[in-house]
């Protein structure tokens, strides 16, 4: 059960990072764009136990740290979605009022892709990585916020459909 | 019921926060192996990038092209006209023709300034998720691609080879917060330190405190010890406003890029330096302005009445 789960984890994970890496950062959308591999964790961990949303932050943190163009070291994206997915997963477990809910699965995902960007901009300029002017940074963290909040309404009901298929739960948004 | 957590819980959060500080620490510590990974994952990657760049191609630059609709509105009036083949053809041919002119352009820039170039198409932009500025090319050490080999496009400096794999590069783009250029202006040859901003605008640093600056100077690469990373000559950009506030330590100016980095579609690596400095030899020429049409209404009088009488 649980290699069957994790198999299909990897493969789903593995296909939304190269969608990412590979396509949607071709297209220049205004405002810094979004992230649907960070959107995709997210979601992922709103949907799990804690555990499974910490190894989720895990793995998608690293796989956001092996891409080239990735400024910061290795570890600095895993950090802060370990603790993020976790807190998100963490949230929404155990009441299933607010994890069946769409809107608070989408304002946990809005709320964790602002508090993510927010934590690598401090994470990099304590570890000296350079960021760019105070306006080129409100510009993309409002981007990246708004077309989260764009994205996830629409994404949503594929990514429950994919974990409920994964983990055999049955409950669909 | 509210989630308590666990002894197994607890421990397994810990143990992955550990472990990704663990990975901080090696890599700033500049253990191989991470870099390694790294290189893999490009390796891996670079197929699908090329495959979402022939996909994406022909709406890669659609929300600019928004912003732009009301004036391609009377050519997109003249093609709905045309049925969707010729259309497709006419599309193709003008992405070739552009394609072509960006070449032509990056050619006589090179050829002017002595470089040797290697031209590359570029696969896939980096996510603006770090807050960096990144672009990945299709040539890489296989063609003779080496780190911090100077970048240059049609209208000048594009950045600077960060990475090199295989069969890719990833270029440092000259906006990156992190890039750092020297640069001296066309003409009265002052020299000063040039930064990205994260946009198309960089901020100027002069090194001496006695020059002036003007609106409209241009910047040109002053070059490298060896010519890496930059070599020297490389149209940078134009000052567009100086800050002239009483105290500073050294003058400063903001300055516009001449590459437009959202719409690079093909660059071009110098992988041999000139002989010798071009000096000011790549000064792109000013516009010229557009000559007003002026109207001259000759008027014969005529013999008024008055004079007849």
């Amino acid at each position: 059960m649980i290699t069957r789960q994790l198999s299909f984890s990897g493969v789903i994970f593995l296909f939304i990072y190269t969608l990412q890496e590979s396509f949607i950062n071709q297209v220049r959308f205004p405002g810094g764009g979004f992230s649907i591999f960070l959107i995709f964790a997210l979601v992922w961990s709103a949907l799990s136990t804690p555990e499974v949303g910490a190894i989720t932050g895990f793995s998608a943190g690293f796989l956001i740290d092996l891409s080239p163009s990735s400024s910061g070291p290795v570890g600095q994206w895993t950090l802060i979605l370990i603790l993020t997915c976790f807190g998100i997963a963490f949230l929404g477990f155990g009441d299933d009022k607010s994890r069946g809910n769409p809107i608070t699965i989408v304002f946990l995902v809005v709320a964790g892709v602002f508090l993510a960007e927010v934590s690598f901009l401090i994470t990099g300029a304590l570890l000296g990585v350079n960021l760019g002017s105070f306006t080129q940074i409100l510009i993309i963290l409002f981007g990246m916020t708004t077309w989260t909040l764009l994205i996830t309404p629409f994404t949503l009901p594929i990514f429950s459909r994919l974990h409920a298929f994964t983990f055999d739960t049955g409950s669909r948004i | 019921m509210r989630y308590g957590g666990g002894n197994r819980s607890r421990l397994l959060l810990i143990t992955l926060i550990v472990s990704s500080l663990f990975l901080i620490t090696l890599d700033l510590r500049g253990v191989q192996v991470l870099d390694g990974l790294r290189t893999g994952s490009q390796t891996v990657l670079s197929p699908f990038q090329r495959a979402g760049n022939t996909v994406a191609s022909p709406f890669k630059n659609f929300f600019s092209d928004i912003t732009h609709l009301g004036r391609t509105r009377n050519q997109l009036e003249q093609l709905r006209a045309e049925n969707f083949n010729l259309r497709t053809k006419l599309i193709n041919r003008k992405n070739a023709d552009a394609l072509l002119k960006k070449y032509k352009t990056m050619l006589d820039l090179a050829g002017t300034g002595d470089y040797k170039i290697l031209s590359a198409k570029v696969i896939s932009q980096g996510s603006s998720q770090s807050f960096s500025q990144s672009l990945t090319i299709d040539a890489g050490s296989n063609s003779g691609i080496r780190r911090n080999m100077t970048v240059i496009c049609d209208s000048g400096l594009v950045g600077v080879v960060k990475e090199v794999y295989p069969n890719s590069a990833l270029i440092l783009l000259a906006s990156d917060p992190s890039f750092r250029i020297g640069v001296r202006i066309a003409g009265t040859q002052q020299i000063g330190i040039l930064s990205g901003q994260g946009s198309r605008k960089a901020v100027l640093q002069l090194i001496d405190n006695q020059t002036t600056l003007s609106v409209g100077d241009v910047l040109l690469a002053r070059g490298s010890q060896l010519n890496r990373p930059f070599v020297p000559g490389v149209p940078v950009g134009t000052v567009i406003a100086v800050d002239n506030s009483a105290g500073a330590v050294a003058q400063s100016a903001s300055v516009k890029f001449y590459t437009n980095f959202s719409a690079l579609g093909v660059v071009a690596v110098v992988v041999g330096a000139p002989k010798t400095d071009p000096r000011d030899a790549l000064v792109p020429p000013k516009p010229r302005p557009t000559p007003i049409p002026t109207v001259t209404i000759l008027v014969t009088p005529s013999p008024s009445p008055s004079a007849t009488k």
